[in-house]
């Protein structure tokens, strides 16, 4: 756990940082954002002392690190900054065992950290011996993750990472990054000037504007309730569909407006279920509740006989529990349907996700003001 | 062929003056690499960096002041012999090496040392680790094309009585014996060749793998 208490650092006459009171949570990420010149990147650099404030205290689980010598301090705080930070004169290997290295661990175990490292950040051995410049760029920022995680540290400190990494890379960088994050559980504190970023990773973001705290809470409730005007701005117009993209299908899967079948039951025996409970999907599961298939009457057909039509399809459109409310409603847009079942992995029916209750949803989320 | 009999002729003389050349060379150059490359250290100092501004134009400026009127600088304020010759030329090799590793030091990557300073890694040892490998090439360039003119300006500092090559190239001169000069210049070139060849390798040698 990570408290700011009351920081204040000026340069000059100017407060780069006024009385910022923080704290963040262990095994948390917590994102800082602002604009360029909000005081986010000066308050990482305390937390490693590369930047000392002028007035109040930092603690780390507790205790003030500045009662440590910077740099014990610093050995012990995993640093990641744009890929420049690599050490081009050392190989992947000599990067990443720097810190084991003053640490003074013996060989055979920073050889097998090392190894370790890099195959918690997806790259294979044969990297070890290459050298930062026969990387790519997404490449780099992994071996500088790897080497920020190398002597295990609980916090992490983040300046920017992915800002210099192309669109595609970044999104590739990011999942997984919060794929090691899930099994590693550090404290990061994570800067970055992209609001997308911040909601993507963050566990909490902690807006800044002129070296102040505006506003400091989960990204779903900033998302929600936004403290100001500076703050939706900085969320852009399209908040409401940002925080649909926080939300999961499985939250909003109902068991109703539907019935089950086994497959090989009768198709009128169907139609008439459906007719009595005046629905119009049945979806066909086998004996373990999976998916394999969906009955529906069709509408837009012809009527036969004075009765529309009863089709099968054996794979209908379907989205998994963990899908974003953004992703569903897209695939709800994209194959025209009003209604899509949701999927555990092994693809067992959970419920169906109605398109009512994503625009309930953005509803309640409250629309933008200028709209 | 008067060029083959002269060396015939005068072979201890060529010989000793080649030495006394070399010995000349080498003795300024140890100087001028130690107190060079730690003038240089000294002035990049973190958080000094506009005082390394300050000498880079210093000596930038300076490359542009003739050998001769060091030398005669130093005739004036020290007298004549090897010794004043030898000050005379650390001065004058002192100013591309403290150009070179001064801006070798400066251009480092800020990115890398400021990733050094976060992971604790201590002054020394972002100096010692980081930034004097990463700027070995330039400071490697600044050592060779000083060792080029060291040797070249041995042979003036003959005129204050350094001795070596120089002596045979003025006794030319002033007897009108062309073989002579030829000489004297021919050997202090072979001179200047072989040594840049060798510091050639070791700049090669020095070169941390990961850059180049």
């Amino acid at each position: 756990m990570i408290e700011y208490k009351n920081i204040t650092k000026r340069f000059g006459e100017k407060a780069a940082v006024d009385n910022l009171t923080l704290s963040l949570e262990k095994g948390t990420i917590t994102m800082l954002i602002g604009p360029s010149g909000c005081g986010k990147t000066t308050s990482l650099k305390m937390v490693n002392r590369l930047v000392d404030p002028d007035e109040g205290d930092i603690l780390i689980n507790g205790d003030s690190i500045f009662d440590l010598d910077p740099v014990t301090l610093r050995r012990d705080i995993g640093y990641v900054i744009q890929e420049i930070g690599l050490f081009p004169h050392y190989s992947v290997f000599d990067n990443i065992a720097t810190l084991p290295r003053l640490h003074k661990w013996d060989e055979k175990k920073i050889k097998d950290r090392v190894y370790e490292v890099l195959d918690m950040v997806t790259l294979d051995e044969t990297y070890a011996d290459k050298y930062p410049r026969q990387l790519s760029g997404g490449e780099r920022q992994r071996v500088g993750l790897a080497r920020a995680l190398a002597a295990d540290p609980e916090v992490l400190l983040m300046d920017e990472p992915f800002g210099a990494i192309d669109p595609i890379n970044r999104l590739i960088l990011q999942q997984s990054f919060l794929e090691i994050q899930e099994e590693i559980k550090k404290t990061i504190v994570f800067v970055t000037h992209d609001i997308n970023e911040a909601i993507q990773l963050g566990d909490k973001i902690a807006i800044m504007n002129q070296g102040s705290l505006v506003q400091f809470d989960t990204v779903s409730e900033i998302l929600a309730n936004p403290e100001n005007e500076f703050v939706e701005n900085l969320l852009g117009q399209d908040r409401n569909l940002k925080a649909l993209s926080l939300k999961k299908a499985k939250d909003y899967a109902v068991k109703e407006g539907y019935i089950t079948v086994t497959d090989g039951t009768e198709k009128e025996e169907i139609r008439k279920e459906l007719e009595d409970k005046d629905l119009i999907v049945a979806y066909i599961l086998d004996s373990r509740d999976r998916l394999k298939g969906r009955y529906y009457i069709d509408k837009s057909a012809r009527k036969v006989e004075g009765r529309y039509p009863i089709v099968r399809e054996t794979k209908p459109y379907r989205v998994t529990r963990n899908t974003s409310l953004t992703e569903t409603l897209s695939r709800m847009l994209e194959h025209g349907e009003k209604k899509l079942p949701v999927v555990t992995r092994e693809d067992r029916l959970t419920g169906v996700i109605d398109l009512d209750a994503i625009f309930e949803e953005v509803e309640q989320a409250g629309a933008p003001k200028e709209a | 062929m008067e060029f083959f009999t002269y060396i015939a002729e005068n072979s201890d003389l060529v010989v000793s003056s080649i030495i006394r050349h070399f010995v000349l060379f080498a003795i300024s150059m140890a100087f001028a690499v130690t107190v060079g490359t730690g003038l240089s250290i000294i002035i990049t100092r973190e958080g000094h960096e506009k005082m390394g501004q300050v000498i880079l134009s210093v000596t930038g400026a300076s490359q542009a002041v003739p050998s001769v009127a060091v030398i005669a600088l130093v005739f004036l304020f020290i007298g004549i012999g090897m010794k004043p010759a030898i000050i005379a030329l650390v001065i004058y090799s002192l100013v591309p090496i403290v150009f070179n590793a001064t801006s070798g030091i400066l251009s480092v990557d800020p990115g890398v040392i400021q990733a050094a300073r976060g992971m604790g890694l201590t002054r020394t040892q972002r100096l010692w680790r980081i930034k004097i490998p990463l700027a070995m090439p330039v400071i490697m360039s600044g050592i060779r094309s000083a060792a080029t003119i060291n040797i070249g300006t041995v042979t003036v500092a003959a005129i204050i009585g350094a001795g070596g090559l120089g002596d045979i190239i003025y006794t030319g001169l002033k007897l009108n014996r062309p073989e002579m000069i030829l000489i004297g210049a021919g050997f202090a070139a072979i001179i200047a060749i072989l040594v840049d060849t060798v510091l050639h390798y070791v700049e090669q040698k020095v070169t941390p793998k990961g850059l180049a």
